[in-house]
């Protein structure tokens, strides 16, 4: 199957990315924050692996898969850390998490 | 080139059904499609074996630690935001500048080309470009400080779980203070008896 | 340092300063003993100058190429220097009887012994800079001096005004130095004198003009006169000593000195003859309209110091030299004899409260009245030999108006100061005191008074008669013998001049016979001075003005510019801008705090705008190499 121009992988990605961002800053609950940093891996790992196929080298696609275990293992604990937080709290809204305010 | 379009059309969409939407779950499920699309697009990259790993590790392992976590605090769901929104002013001007920077990297990738060749051969022989035999030869041989500091990650994350999320685990304060309250009593009762 | 050729000259110039370091130091110890101890030092300068006669350089500091500082003793400075400590010893001498019993002697000697040194410093340096250390020195001392009873309001504005006054001179000086050392770069005398003929006219005017107004500040000139008569707050001594023979001739001491420079242009020398003029005029004029006999004494200095830059202006360095030389004695002699006078009335100084003292004090009668008869210039006294030198210099120097000028003052000065004699000394006591049981005071008073009597009389004769061939004028020859050959025969001879100013003193000597020594006039003293005072126009009493236009031009807006800044600057500008300092950091503090809101959303969006940022500075830049 016929591959597209590396541009529009470039594009993807970025688009994908930037949703991830959007999600980061836009919503307050911070399981679909880490959902959205998930996103960002994505992206990350889209690049890596079309440019694993554009110049022919496995590095990318290896990158790609330690990519993959670590957002795992950054995902396992930023829920502990999540659950840690708002297990007491009555909403789970990250802005009501400001002790670090002044 | 047809797939490629599918396939884009639907990553943006679920994408931007992940952020968007009202519960949590839903997000998880639009992540999954997500996931799934992705998967399927590494195959049109002669990534197999990524591919599979993807569906395995992410949609398998990740998202249904996130299912796990939305029922444990199901308690305190909220939905897009409660509460006055306080973000500093300068979130708008700084977001639009992002945006830009983002934009314009969309723009400016879109333009370069990708070279159509793929070396012909069934999926996992050694030699062929994305086969799982190469891609072990590789992880054992040339890439395998990385693989062993992945290793060193993971144990960390554990130790990490368990350190942040271990104090669940214990009894709750108040039965302890309760507990040695009640011995105190004990104690003093005895001695009362024992003089008495 | 150079080494010390002149052992004697360098004591004699140091003494001084030693003995006011040892008074200062220990003042309340010494008390009375303050006086023997400076009288007995400045005794011992006078010995020293006297066993040092001759002509000497002594070298003291080479600071770099063109700063060379050091001693110079010349007939110049030979001759102020003798008149320095010697009429400066029978001051200080006489100090210790008036001063007795003040609360303060040590320090009065102290600053006395202080001046001397200042003095010297100023007459036997061999630099112009030397001179203005002097220079600045001596003013310090007559604001000490002046200033000396500074309790008394009165007398510390006195002191403040003159030494503002002194300032503006030294801010001359200080000018003329700067415009002398950009042409010659040196600022030794023997340097600038030497190329007196390259300054250029224009420079050497200016040069001379900046030089005169240190003089006049100095030597109350007009218009920078006006602090002599408020000098007279100061005690008796001070103003015998400083505002009569040493400081007060310090300006004279400089034109003199800078012959060289004067004989090369002649608008500076008319300059300084000019105002010679008009001040002798002037202060003889004003002298006419005061009753305090102090003040009646600051008057006649005044107008005595304009004949001798008349003197020096013109040319006749050594007439007005000689002036000097009399003039310090018999001057010294009216203030010392009027503070016998002051100090047997408690502090008395208005003459209309005098009268029939010659009965009760002859000694003091008989003492001023020898130095009235000197100032006069009446024949065979010392003024009249100096005297007649300047108003004879003048019209052989080619000035007519000046000799005119010259012996209508004359005439002037025999009036008032016969009137002063008259009203003082004949007559009935019009006073509060017990007239028969005065105070009359000690020996130690006395001795100088009587010391003085024979240089105040005789010291003319001695020296000065016998016209180039005089002594004085063989003194001077190595100096100013050049001046003297380019002198053309004057239409009225020497002889005649001074049958002249004999027939004015006479003049002036009648008509004050006439209003205040006959008998019907004596009753009516006071209120013949009081007609006469009245009678004084206004523009002259008020010493044309000049303290009027100097408070006007100077002191108010000084004042208000003052003002201006405790009100508005200092407040306002320069806390305001540290004010606003600290305001702004603090705004810069706060925007930067307003980051830090604890919202993670709110550092994710800072995280990724930097991360655009980075984007789009490589994306158009390059990652490089």
């Amino acid at each position: 199957m016929m591959a597209a121009p590396i541009g529009h992988y470039l594009a993807l990605a970025a688009v994908l990315f930037f949703i991830g961002v959007l999600g980061v800053i836009v919503r307050r609950n911070p399981l679909i924050m880490l959902m959205s940093i998930e996103l960002m891996f994505n992206a990350a790992n889209l690049l890596f692996i079309a440019f694993a196929r554009l110049w022919l080298h496995n590095a990318g696609q290896i990158f790609a898969f330690l990519v993959i275990t670590v957002a795992a293992a950054e995902a396992a604990i930023g829920l502990a850390i999540v659950v840690a937080t708002f297990r007491p709290e009555k909403y789970v809204d990250v802005d009501e998490v400001s002790a670090l305010h002044g | 080139m047809i797939g490629f379009w599918v396939l884009a059309a639907i990553l943006v969409a679920s994408a931007v059904w992940t952020i968007s939407a009202s519960k949590p779950v839903y997000s998880v499920v639009a992540l999954l499609l997500n996931f799934a699309a992705l998967a399927v697009l590494y195959i049109t990259l002669s990534a197999e074996f990524l591919a599979v790993i993807q569906i395995i590790v992410y949609s398998g392992a990740i998202l249904v630690l996130f299912v796990f976590v939305i029922a444990l605090l199901s308690s305190g769901v909220s939905p897009f935001a409660m509460g006055p929104n306080r973000l500093p002013k300068i979130a708008l001007p700084a977001g639009i500048v992002a945006f830009a920077g983002f934009a314009f990297l969309v723009y400016a990738a879109s333009k370069a080309l990708m070279p159509p060749a793929r070396v012909g051969g069934p999926v996992g022989a050694p030699g062929v470009f994305g086969s799982v035999a190469d891609f072990g030869t590789a992880l054992f041989t040339v890439q395998l400080l990385p693989f062993e500091a992945t290793a060193l990650i993971l144990m960390v994350a554990v130790i990490g779980v368990i350190t942040v999320g271990g104090e669940q685990m214990r009894e709750p304060p108040d039965a302890r203070r309760l507990q040695a309250r009640t011995d105190r009593a004990m104690r003093e009762a005895i001695l009362r008896e024992g003089k008495g | 340092m150079a080494s010390v050729t002149h052992p004697l000259l360098v004591a004699l110039w140091l003494l001084p300063l030693a003995g006011a370091i040892v008074c200062w130091a220990f003042g309340p110890q010494l008390r009375s003993a303050a006086g023997w101890l400076v009288s007995a030092v400045v005794g011992a300068s006078f010995v020293l100058t006297v066993l040092s006669w001759g002509s000497a350089t002594q070298p003291l500091l080479s600071w770099m190429r063109g700063f060379e500082f050091g001693l110079l003793l010349d007939p110049l400075s030979l001759l102020w220097t003798l008149v320095i400590t010697g009429v400066g010893f029978l001051i200080v001498f006489y100090s210790i009887g008036y001063m007795e019993g003040d609360r303060a002697e040590a320090r009065f000697f102290a600053y006395m012994s202080f001046f001397v040194f200042a003095m010297l410093t100023l007459v036997l340096s061999d630099n112009f800079v030397g001179l203005l250390v002097g220079w600045g020195l001596v003013g310090l001392a007559s604001y000490f001096l002046i200033g000396f009873w500074f309790e008394r309001p009165t007398a510390v504005a006195a002191a403040r005004k003159a030494f503002v006054i002194n300032v503006v001179g030294d801010a001359g000086v200080t000018f003329a130095i700067f415009l002398i050392f950009a042409h010659v770069h040196a600022i030794g005398y023997a340097a600038t004198f030497g190329a007196a003929g390259t300054f250029g006219s224009g420079l050497l005017f200016a040069i001379c003009v900046a030089l005169f107004i240190g003089a006049a500040a100095k030597s109350a000139q007009v218009p920078l006169h006006t602090w002599l008569p408020d000098a007279m707050e100061g005690p008796t001594p001070v103003s015998a000593l400083i505002h009569a023979a040493t400081m007060v001739t310090a300006g004279v001491y400089l034109v003199a000195r800078c012959a060289p420079l004067w004989d090369h242009s002649a608008q500076a020398q008319m300059l300084v003859d000019t105002i010679g003029g008009i001040t002798a005029l002037a202060g003889a004029i004003l002298g006419t309209s005061q009753w305090d006999i102090k003040k009646i004494l600051a008057y006649s200095t005044m107008s005595q110091i304009g004949y001798m830059m008349m003197g020096v202006g013109v040319g006749a360095y050594e007439g007005g030299v000689a002036h000097f030389f009399t003039h310090a004695f018999f001057k010294a002699q009216l203030f010392l004899t009027a503070g016998l006078v002051i100090h047997a009335l408690a502090n008395e100084q208005d003459i209309r409260k005098m009268g029939g003292l010659w009965r009760r004090m002859p000694f003091a009668f008989w003492a001023m009245l020898t130095a009235v008869f000197s100032i006069c210039g009446v024949p065979l006294f010392s003024g009249f030999f100096s005297k007649d030198q300047v108003i004879y210099g003048a019209l052989a120097h080619g000035h007519p108006w000046l000799y005119a000028v010259g012996v209508v003052t004359a005439g002037i000065t025999a009036y008032y100061m016969f009137r002063l004699l008259f009203v003082a000394f004949l007559g009935e006591y019009r006073g509060d005191l017990d007239a028969d049981h005065l105070h009359k005071p000690g020996w130690i008073m006395n001795v100088p008074v009587a010391i003085l009597v024979l240089p105040s009389v005789a010291i003319g004769a001695a020296l000065m008669s016998g016209g180039e061939a005089s002594p004085w004028a063989r003194f001077f020859a190595p100096l100013f013998g050049e001046q003297n050959a380019a002198v053309a025969a004057p239409p009225i001879s020497e002889g005649a001049t001074s049958a002249i100013v004999f027939v004015v003193v006479l003049i002036g000597f009648a008509i004050a016979w006439r209003r205040y020594a006959t008998e019907p006039a004596r009753r009516d003293a006071p209120a013949r001075l009081e007609a006469e005072s009245r009678a004084m126009p206004a523009i002259l009493t008020n010493l044309f003005y000049a303290d009027a236009i100097v408070e006007a031009l100077f002191v108010r807006p000084a004042q208000r510019l003052g003002d201006l800044c405790g009100r508005v600057l200092d407040p306002q500008v320069i806390d305001g801008v540290v004010r606003d300092v600290a305001l702004w950091a603090r705004r810069l503090g706060e925007v930067v705090r307003s980051f830090q809101n604890g919202l993670v959303r709110a550092y994710a969006l800072l995280l990724a705008f930097g991360a655009a940022c980075f984007i789009i500075y490589y994306a158009f830049v390059g990652v490089g190499r």
